[in-house]
């Protein structure tokens, strides 16, 4: 009984993707919602792909069409030009001697960082104002003068229907405020034994190009500190991050109405600490599995509760502003937490 | 077949009789499958055990009456190991069963798990000698100065054993997990498949695998007597040659795995395997030693508008059968059963839909499929405790249940029907109510009678058919309930719903 309920929130939550995807002819809600889907899609693989603790050999045929399907999820973005070649792991998994070298997480591992990357735009349309913005600053301002420009003659899948329609170049600046976020992480960090350190090192891009304008680096080197310690403290569990990520892009969804107006500056959190939101008090224990039982169908059980889990992880959010924080502090989060999965932890 | 005869349900599950919430992991059922006299029906579990029912003789006093299965032998086939190199168990569960044609008073299968095949011996002793010189009853031996007369030791009945014994192992043969294991009709070789193999053995021969001498313009043998085989390798020292073997050079280059394999019924030399894409080839052994470049390639053009993300893993083939006459050959994939003529590669010459979609893990489930004795009627099953048969010369299709609470020992099935959303007609099932942890993968149907085994998870049913009118075979059944009762029959014509 408790699986027969719990596959009914499942349908529920992908009826709802599915009509979504369904209900809309074209245009914006579609477009933002195909995203949505292809992001919860690649989220959930990742942990079909990576949280897979069995006693037994995984199941050849069923990792080769989990591969696939983030395969096909890295061209489409290719195509939307969103992927970038990053962030490839420096040492292949450990955990994965199986099977004479079948490997996953490579090309997971560059989707992982594109697919990140579509949910900010969408949520970096919902414009911002310069002053009394939490950092990452750079991050704003770049956005904001993108946003202001006039909208790009190739239209964006997800950016159909808003009223401004950013530039490819939002895009760029993002990835390369990010990489440069990452590279004054490895640089401010003061853990460099951890794993998580050097893993991030070790992905950070060789060459990026630098931020187009000189952002008020103090402000985002400050939260990025503070968010990387209590990274590396360990406070955030694999599943938090993930369901933070997923929840994320959850998030973008249902603030996607609200993309279609200019928000003030009210949209943006100036007294919620990031603790609250990175570590707010997600229950984790549906993710902890007792390993004795892991050898019947536990992915198979897994999913729907992770899914049942997002949902209740969503309701935290739902009162809460999109900031620009959000997703660039979720992918931090989600870059380590894969670093971490690769490392071996 | 639906329509004139009333179909029956005759009830006989074998498992746990508590209700099912309290499940054993080990009890769960792998893989079902008949003899070919359809007198033994062979189940085996997660557990590594494989249990053998037989059906009783007809009763002379009641010659409609067709036999009921009961339990005849259980024996543990395989065991879990130990894979030291990559720190991984080797799980004991029984993925196939295959009866090999009796020969003699035994009665030999294969089974298979992931890495490991066996063929055992099953053999029944009803008589044991008696009436040693030497030895007591209880095998003690006796005092030589004891002895006065000699005797001849005789053969008295006693209480029928049935021994199952392992005969062949055929191990370290396989990288990956085996999914199929199928004999062929030459009754001395059969396959095996993994995710990226299929191997070719000789059933005496365990410590190599074969592929064919190739020779152009040879004769074809009847059946490959050792001799005609080569031997592709020693299994223990040579690098070793598949028949088929798919697995690319570079891994990361690995998009497509061998999902099912099976022999031709009638042609030793043709064997089909499906993959993950949807695709099925069909390989002829006489082209080459090495069947890389198949003779057919049987694939369904993908329609555009049903596309979606899942596209390619409901497209995965889990099942793959040869019709009994062996001019069709069966696929099942997630969503639909197929039926291809082995002459026509570019499409199905018959697809029957079965559901919806379902975007949950439920989607690698694995369903097989299988033909009736003529060939006329498919069967596969379903969530739910589903279960689907589809006429073909009808084009009628049927949805019923495998369960304790919804048939009574000896009614008629009652066709379900699922709807997919919108408005709910009165006695249908919302698609959203299925329960997706009840399920009927394995499926197999009597080679000559209307009888059908279907396994819930830790169920077996067995149903049988009431026929009015003109009878399969023979005449038409009266039902016996479970063992030592008897009772009522009851029935109703068969209503066929198209779902």
């Amino acid at each position: 009984m408790l699986g027969k309920g719990a596959k009914r929130k499942l349908d529920e939550h992908e009826d709802g993707l599915e009509g979504k995807v369904a209900a809309s002819a074209g245009g914006g809600p579609s477009k933002v919602s195909y995203t949505l889907q292809r992001q919860t899609i690649f989220n959930i693989s990742l942990m079909k792909l990576y949280n897979h603790r069995a006693l037994t050999e995984p199941s050849l045929q069923k990792r080769v069409l989990i591969n696939n399907m983030l395969r096909r999820i890295q061209e489409e973005l290719k195509q939307e030009g969103s992927l970038r070649p990053m962030f490839f792991a420096a040492s292949q998994p450990q955990d994965d001697p199986l099977d004479e070298g079948y490997r996953e997480a490579q090309p997971a591992f560059s989707i992982l960082s594109a697919a990140a990357q579509p949910a900010q735009p969408s949520a970096l349309t919902s414009t911002t104002p310069l002053e009394s913005c939490l950092t990452p600053a750079s991050l704003l301002e770049d956005d904001a003068s993108f946003c202001t420009s006039p909208p790009s003659p190739t239209p964006h899948p997800q950016h159909d229907g808003l009223t401004k329609p950013p530039p490819p170049h939002p895009q760029v600046a993002i990835k390369d405020s990010f990489s440069s976020a990452l590279d004054e992480i490895e640089e401010l960090c003061p853990t460099s034994t951890s794993p998580e350190t050097a893993a991030v090192t070790a992905t950070a891009p060789k060459i990026p190009p630098p931020p187009p304008s000189p952002p008020p680096v103090l402000d985002s080197k400050d939260l990025e500190t503070k968010v990387c310690s209590q990274k590396f403290e360990g406070l955030v569990t694999q599943q938090e991050s993930k369901a933070s990520a997923a929840a994320e892009s959850k998030l973008m969804d249902s603030s996607s109405p609200s993309n279609f107006e200019i928000t003030t500056s009210t949209g943006f959190l100036t007294d919620l600490a990031l603790d609250d939101i990175l570590f707010a008090d997600i229950d984790t224990s549906m993710y902890d599995f007792d390993p004795c039982t892991s050898t019947t169908g536990t992915t198979s059980k897994i999913a729907p509760v992770t899914a049942d889990d997002l949902l209740k992880t969503l309701s935290p959010y739902n009162n809460q502003p999109v900031t620009p924080n959000q997703p660039f502090k979720m992918d931090l989060t989600e870059l380590d937490h894969i670093m971490e999965v690769l490392v071996g932890s | 077949m639906c329509e004139s005869q009333g179909r029956f349900l005759k009830q006989i599950r074998f498992g746990d009789s508590s209700y099912s919430e309290r499940r054993c992991v080990a009890d769960i059922i792998s893989t079902v499958e008949f003899n070919h006299s359809g007198e033994l029906l062979a189940t085996g579990d997660k557990g590594g055990r494989v249990v053998i029912f037989q059906q009783e003789p007809e009763n002379k006093s009641q010659p409609q009456c067709r036999g009921e299965y009961n339990v005849y032998s259980t024996f543990q086939s395989h065991e879990p190991e130990f894979d030291y190199l990559k720190s991984l168990e080797i799980e004991e569960k029984i993925n196939k069963i295959r009866w090999l044609p009796q020969k003699n008073a035994a009665q030999f299968l294969l089974s298979t798990n992931d890495k490991t095949i066996k063929l055992w011996k099953i053999s029944e002793r009803d008589k044991r000698p008696e009436g040693y010189n030497l030895k007591e009853e209880d095998g003690r031996y006796r005092d030589p100065t004891t002895v006065t007369t000699l005797r001849v030791p005789v053969f008295r009945p006693m209480d029928l054993m049935v021994e199952a014994s392992p005969r062949r192992v055929f191990a370290n043969a396989h990288t990956y997990h085996i999914n199929s294991i199928s004999v062929n009709s030459d009754y001395e070789t059969y396959l095996s498949a993994d995710d990226l193999r299929v191997n070719l053995w000789h059933l005496e021969i365990t410590d190599r695998s074969f592929s064919i001498r190739a020779r152009p313009g040879a004769v074809q043998l009847r059946g490959f007597k050792p001799g005609a085989l080569k031997p592709s390798c020693d299994l223990q020292r040579l690098p070793r040659k598949d028949i088929v073997d798919i697995k690319p050079a570079n891994m990361e280059e690995l998009t497509e795995v061998i999902t099912a394999a099976e022999f031709h019924p009638n042609q030793c030399n043709t064997f089909v395997y499906s993959s993950s894409k949807g695709t099925i080839r069909l390989c002829d052994m006489r082209a080459s030693a090495l069947c890389d470049k198949h003779s057919k390639l049987f694939e369904e053009p993908e329609d555009p508008s049903n596309r979606s993300f899942f596209s390619e893993i409901i497209s995965s083939i889990s099942d793959v059968k040869f019709s009994h006459n062996g001019r069709y050959m069966m696929t099942r994939d997630y969503l639909s059963v197929k039926i291809w003529d082995l002459n026509m590669e570019s499409r199905p010459v018959e697809t029957y839909q079965l559901c919806s979609l379902y975007e949950n893990d439920c989607i690698f489930d694995k369903f097989e499929c299988c033909w009736n004795g003529n060939d006329s009627v498919v069967m596969t099953g379903s969530y739910n405790n589903f279960f689907r048969m589809f006429d073909r010369g009808q084009k009628k299709d049927v949805t019923l249940e495998a369960s304790r609470e919804s048939s009574k020992p000896r009614a008629v099935l009652k066709p379900r029907k699922v709807c997919g959303g919108g408005k709910r007609k009165k006695d249908e099932i919302s698609v959203d109510s299925l329960d997706f942890n009840k399920k009927i993968l394995h499926t197999a149907w009597h080679p000559q009678e209307n009888i059908i085994a279907v396994a819930t998870t830790n169920n077996l049913y067995i149903f049988q058919d009431k026929l009015n009118g003109p009878p399969v075979r023979g005449g038409g059944g009266l039902i016996k309930t479970n063992p030592g009762e008897r009772g009522d029959t009851t029935e109703c014509p068969l209503s066929v719903l198209s779902v």
